[in-house]
């Protein structure tokens, strides 16, 4: 996974949420270090990312107070932010398994404001699931 | 003979060890001190996370901390004026009493509440964040880790084992002259007058050195033994272990070098 180029923000298991921090906090890091907005316009972008991923309800939560698909929705949000050309969604079996996932990252794509294209990368055999 | 060979192997790879953990340890140090030298390092979001740091380390604490200082100080201030007054040396007694605490043993005490407190907790998140990945996401991310996880927390707990330590020595002052004039006005100039005989220049730069070294060993120590941790979830126990005996060397060996420094 190192061998990644840098333009690409992933989704992974891999990859999780700092545990201390909730979903809000763990978004508005990018902006806050990457871009330097200040703490409060970094969490207003941060809110406005959950709000426009249909989730405004999970900010003050933190990680080990999550589902599963919640956790994914935040962790897809920190990806969204950082405003990379590409997004892999890692192996979401493994991350939503609390849901049909192929159907819920469908309705998260399907929401208004999101825009470029998510790449998938799921085991062979989860294909079916996909065209069902 | 295999059994020397075997000694001296086993001596080495001690030795190689130490040696290995001590570069380890500078080498973040120089790293965190080049940061802390960078302009950019110094935002707004790093100033928050010292405030924090500074918040969770000190200030959260400070009502337990100024009962333990109280405690202790009243019992070593009682001890010494009790012995003082047995072999006739009570004009020595208030000299004895701020040696013996402000300069020795409240620094001392504080960076062990500070470690045992704080240096475990953070030796232990560490730890976890090793082995959950989560410094990997934030390099993921291009979130600076040393910038947003760790040097806050050094700047912490110098800035908290510092105003700490000040704190209690203030109170141990305050509660010397109360136990040696009490509440009178007359042991005022001979006490002011022994505190600022104590008291010069080379003594509290010494003082000030040896508790920003606590500080940092409270914290730098911790952090540096939850980096080395292997990526796995039964290896954070034996972690905060390693990391807690070091802390605890490391403050027995800056209180030993600072005495033989002042008295030999």
């Amino acid at each position: 996974m190192t061998a990644l180029p840098g333009d690409v923000a992933r989704v992974a298991l891999d990859l999780p949420l700092r545990a201390n921090l909730s979903a809000l906090d763990n978004i508005a890091l990018i902006p806050l270090y990457q871009r330097h907005f200040s703490a409060a316009e970094s969490a207003r972008q941060a809110q406005a990312m959950l709000d426009q991923l249909g989730h405004a309800d999970i900010a003050l939560l933190r990680d080990p107070d999550m589902t599963p698909s919640q956790r994914f929705v935040t962790k897809l949000a920190r990806a969204i932010i950082l405003k990379r050309p590409r997004l892999v969604i890692d192996r979401p079996g493994a991350m939503l398994y609390d849901v049909p996932y192929p159907e819920f990252i469908r309705q998260l794509a399907a929401q208004d404001a999101m825009a470029g294209t998510w790449e998938i990368f799921d085991f062979s055999w989860n294909q079916a699931l996909y065209q069902a | 003979m295999n059994f020397l060979a075997a000694s001296i192997e086993s001596l080495g790879a001690k030795v190689v060890g130490w040696f290995t953990v001590a570069y380890g340890m500078f080498a973040f140090l120089a790293k965190a001190g080049m940061l802390l030298l960078d302009r950019t390092t110094w935002n707004r979001a790093t100033f928050d996370v010292v405030i924090k740091q500074v918040y969770f380390t000190a200030v959260q604490i400070l009502h337990v901390f100024l009962a333990y200082a109280l405690v202790i100080s009243w019992l070593i201030i009682t001890i010494i004026l009790s012995t003082a007054r047995d072999f006739g040396l009570t004009e020595f007694a208030s000299e004895m009493t701020i040696r013996v605490l402000v300069l020795e043993l409240l620094p001392f005490l504080t960076a062990l509440f500070i470690a045992l407190r704080s240096g475990s907790a953070i030796n232990t998140e560490v730890a976890l964040m090793q082995v959950n990945n989560e410094l990997d996401a934030l390099a993921h991310c291009k979130v600076p880790p040393m910038q947003f996880e760790f040097l806050p927390r050094l700047i912490g707990g110098v800035i908290s084992v510092v105003t700490l330590a000040g704190l209690a020595g203030l109170i141990a002052l305050l509660q010397g002259y109360l136990s040696i004039y009490g509440i009178s006005a007359a042991g005022f100039e001979p006490y002011t007058r022994t505190i600022a005989k104590i008291f010069d220049f080379q003594i509290m730069a010494g003082l000030i050195a040896k508790c920003a070294l606590f500080g940092l060993a409270v914290t730098l120590i911790p952090v540096t033994a939850g980096l080395e941790t292997p990526k796995k979830l039964f290896m954070v126990p034996v972690s905060v272990l390693r990391g807690m005996m070091r802390v605890f060397f490391a403050i027995v060996a800056i209180e030993v070098v600072s005495l033989a420094l002042k008295y030999i």
